[in-house]
């Protein structure tokens, strides 16, 4: 299992509060070679990110296009949801990032 | 009545053309495509949920609104795909949205028009001055069985509205609304299945025109007005051919129609069609204009709106990223990407 | 300071299918109190250090358990610091004979990683990181990968020039009969094996590996000219990578150096060999630059051009073939460096010995520089 409802329901408040902080990547690589919880996504890349107010923070990309994956790129914290636990399990959201379009 | 006073839509990246879906079970594209009236639907990314494209959508109404979350009074969040079937989509997208803990909620169920009844049950809270913001979000990545027929136009959206009774903050004051109700089963899922069923030819004349068309004539009788008072109509949209026969039928043109035709690019995302339907509409429409909306949902039900936009619509449209842009704003994936990304490989 | 090595013994490091964890201990254990020439119940104290046994085979109780296979209930301790465990472990006992607790202390690193999955492996090993860190899906190798995208484009270091690590390392390797890989590589066998996280390829990569290495300790001194640790500090950091100073130096490290160097009273110059934490290529390019041993930037060139290579260069690094050829059984990493160090600078080491060694270093991280364990030793 990825969390248990009760570590997911402590930080909850915390990460609702990323949702929608702007930043840009510091560093990416892709990984290739996946932890269990995150087979079916491989490959995908993580980005080390820097919000708008110096916080950083660890996730990874997605939504995103070959020319993306680069040093200083503005992306977007949203949530997603982690498939790989079993169907009885409680479900795991958590934050990612995306591709930042200033309107 | 209360009024709209933020909404946002999500439409997810990813799409598949009905011509590769076609290609792969031997059938002529050209052929389901001209009688669907589709070219393309939407697709989830592989880590999307309803609730997760419902928070994107109730996050840009949020923002629209320029309400603090803790003001709603009531969230209603309204899908066929529901993440779990006992654990509230509402809550969950409640507390990613920051709203609580003093609110309404429940998720609701009624196929494609959950979320409209969500949106009566808001007005009605707000009416009757139990809460002064009012949320209904209606989202789904819904499931098309391969080799069905739905399989083509089964898509996901998400679509968020705010309801409050500031004349100064709402954009579209609903001036009337009312539903039409029968038991009809022309579309329906077990419990434990994950694809619906479907009974064919039964889903047309008894059940999408009898619900739509009747809900849509007692509008016009309640309100007295005619099909020409109204800018722009707005129908539940399965396929590009039902709502555009159902227009012709209670007298609009395809010009009132047109704007809200999402479906022809992004296929049918349940109970976000209509309302991101509207969503377009809104998106380009001018003060003073009136709205036509019926919803339907199967087994079966229309709700029945008028809407007409106020001054404020025009300033809050400045930050609005369109429903146009999004549809536009696209990548596309194979079928067997697409079923990768729908969980069915 | 002063405390001796008394004894040292490493079992071969790789995938060692038949051997236990009960057996790898006997096997280290012994070998170390025969080298000693002392018999178990002169131990005063056991210093376990372990990463996953009780992630991954649920054996928790180090203590108790490595005792029975020393053979005598003496006070047992296990130390958890990831990959650190070993130098964490190896310094919490020198601590213990310093405040004069006891006299004569056994330490013993070991690993036991296949019998798990390598899926279940890759995922233990991130217990290392941070949660934001596993939420992310990102793995030691990504980690390590995101500081080497960060040093090659501070310091304009090619991928090729980052290869020649893991080349000086195999070749190191090849004449270390403990070594887990025994063969040469060269830098298009590097360029050529399979991406795991962009940039760091295969080949760029420590493997997964069993082993068990022993030393010990003591107040006393025993035969002529033994080997002794002159400094052993530690020093710890922020757990996630991202909440660092610095994607390309390891700040624990520099800090543990540099009151390593300080407490030993010598100068980096004055290192002739040094083991390596080469958890990845990328990782000994920072070390030799936080070490002292190479101006930043420089690390991974001055390697590259042979400066660190057994034969040519002046400080040796990794002549064990480091963690990258030699093998990484993480818990057992930080005392097998101080195996070989010792027997470097003892003259034991054969065909890849320094000639003339006289002062030895060892540097031991944990995580992504969570922690550091730096010792120094000379003959």
């Amino acid at each position: 299992m990825l969390t248990t409802p009760v570590k997911l329901w402590r930080r909850q408040k915390k990460v609702a509060t990323h949702i929608g902080r702007v930043g840009k990547i510091l560093n990416w690589t892709i990984i290739r070679v996946p932890p269990k919880a995150f087979h079916h996504e491989a490959p995908y890349p993580v980005v080390i990110v820097e919000y708008e107010n110096r916080e950083r923070t660890i996730g990874q990309l997605v939504d995103f296009e070959e020319g993306d994956l680069k040093k200083g790129k503005r992306i977007v914290a949203i949530l997603r949801r982690n498939f790989s636990g079993d169907s009885e399990s409680v479900i795991a959201y958590h934050i990612k990032f995306k591709p930042y379009e200033k309107i | 009545m209360a009024g709209i006073v933020g909404y946002g839509a999500y439409v997810p990246r990813y799409r598949v053309r009905l011509s590769d879906i076609a290609s792969v079970w031997q059938k002529d594209s050209a052929e389901i495509m001209g009688g669907l009236k589709v070219a393309e639907k939407s697709v989830p990314a592989i880590d999307e949920d309803a609730v997760t494209i419902g928070i994107e959508a109730g996050k840009k109404a949020l923002e629209m609104a320029k309400i603090t979350p803790s003001e709603i009074g009531c969230v209603y969040f309204g899908s066929e795909s529901h993440p779990y079937v006992v654990n509230p989509s509402s809550s969950i997208a409640a507390e990613y949205l920051q709203i609580g803990p003093n609110y309404f909620a429940a998720d609701l169920e009624f196929a494609c028009k959950a979320a409209t009844a969500g949106i009566q049950i808001a007005n009605s809270l707000i009416e009757s001055g139990q809460i002064k913001y009012g949320l209904s979000i209606g989202a789904d990545t819904a499931q098309g069985k391969p080799h069905d027929a739905l399989e083509y136009t089964a898509s996901s959206a998400g679509a968020a509205y705010i309801l409050g009774n500031k004349q100064s903050e709402i954009i579209a004051n609903i001036l009337v609304t009312s539903s039409f109700t029968s038991d009809t089963p022309d579309f329906w899922r077990r419990e434990g299945m994950r694809y619906p069923a479907h009974f064919g030819r039964f889903t047309g004349e008894p059940a999408y025109f009898m619900h739509v068309i009747s809900e849509g004539q007692k509008l016009l009788e309640k309100s007295k007005l005619k099909p020409s008072n109204f800018a722009y109509a707005v129908f539940h949209m399965p396929n590009g051919k039902f709502p555009r026969v159902a227009a012709k039928k209670l007298g609009f043109t395809p010009e009132q129609l047109g704007p809200s035709l999402i479906v022809d690019r992004i296929g049918n995302p349940y109970s976000a069609s209509s309302l991101t339907g509207l969503a377009a509409v809104l998106d380009i429409a001018r003060p003073g204009q009136k709205i036509f909306f019926v919803s339907y949902g199967s087994g079966a039900g229309s709700d029945g709106f008028i809407f007409e936009t106020t001054k404020k619509i025009v300033v809050k449209q400045r930050k609005v990223v369109s429903v146009e842009k999004q549809i536009e704003n696209k990548t596309y994936v194979s079928y067997s990407e697409y079923l990768k990304h729908t969980h069915t490989l | 300071m002063r405390v001796n090595v008394l004894g040292v013994s490493t079992t071969e490091f790789g995938e060692l299918w038949e051997k236990s964890p009960r057996a790898l201990a006997r096997q280290a254990i012994q070998g170390a109190l025969n080298d000693a020439t002392i018999s178990s119940n002169q131990i005063d104290a056991l210093f376990v250090g372990n990463m996953l046994s009780g992630i991954l085979g649920n054996q928790a109780n180090l203590g108790s358990f490595f005792a029975e296979e020393l053979g005598v209930p003496v006070p047992s301790y296990r130390l958890e610091a990831a990959c650190a465990s070993g130098g964490v472990a190896l310094n919490a006992a020198i601590n213990s004979i310093l405040a004069g607790q006891y006299e004569t202390v056994l330490v013993l690193g070991i690993e036991k990683m296949t019998d798990s999955s390598q899926d279940d492996v890759t995922s233990g090993l991130m217990a290392a990181g941070s949660d934001e860190e596993r939420m992310a899906g990102v793995t030691f190798p990504g980690i390590y990968a995101l500081m080497a995208q960060a040093y090659i484009d501070e310091f304009a270091v090619s991928e090729e020039t980052l290869a020649t690590i893991s080349v000086k390392n195999h070749y190191h390797g090849s004449l270390n009969d403990k070594a887990q890989f025994r063969k040469t590589i060269t830098v298009e066998d590097v360029m050529e094996s399979g991406k795991i996280a962009d940039p760091l390829k295969l080949l760029d990569c420590s493997p997964i590996s069993d082993g068990a290495s022993a030393v010990i300790i003591s107040a006393k001194k025993k035969g002529k000219k033994p080997v002794y640790i002159t400094a052993s500090e530690v020093a710890s950091d922020t757990l996630s990578l991202h909440d660092r100073s610095s994607f390309t130096s390891i700040s624990s490290v520099v800090r543990a150096s540099k009151k390593a160097y300080k407490k030993a009273g010598i100068k980096p110059e004055e290192i002739d060999i040094a083991e390596i934490h080469d958890c990845f290529s990328i990782a000994e390019a920072i070390a030799v630059e936080d070490l002292g041993f190479s101006k930043k930037g420089q690390g991974a060139k001055d390697i590259a051009e042979g400066k660190m290579t057994l034969g040519k260069g002046k400080v040796i690094t990794n002549p064990s073939g480091g963690l990258k050829a030699c093998g990484h059984p993480v818990g057992a990493t930080g005392i097998k460096q101080i195996v070989e160090i010792t027997q470097q600078l003892r003259g034991e080491t054969d065909s890849r010995q320094v000639k003339n060694a006289k002062i030895g270093l060892t540097h031991n991280v944990g995580g992504s520089g969570a922690i550091a364990a730096i010792h120094i030793l000379r003959n």
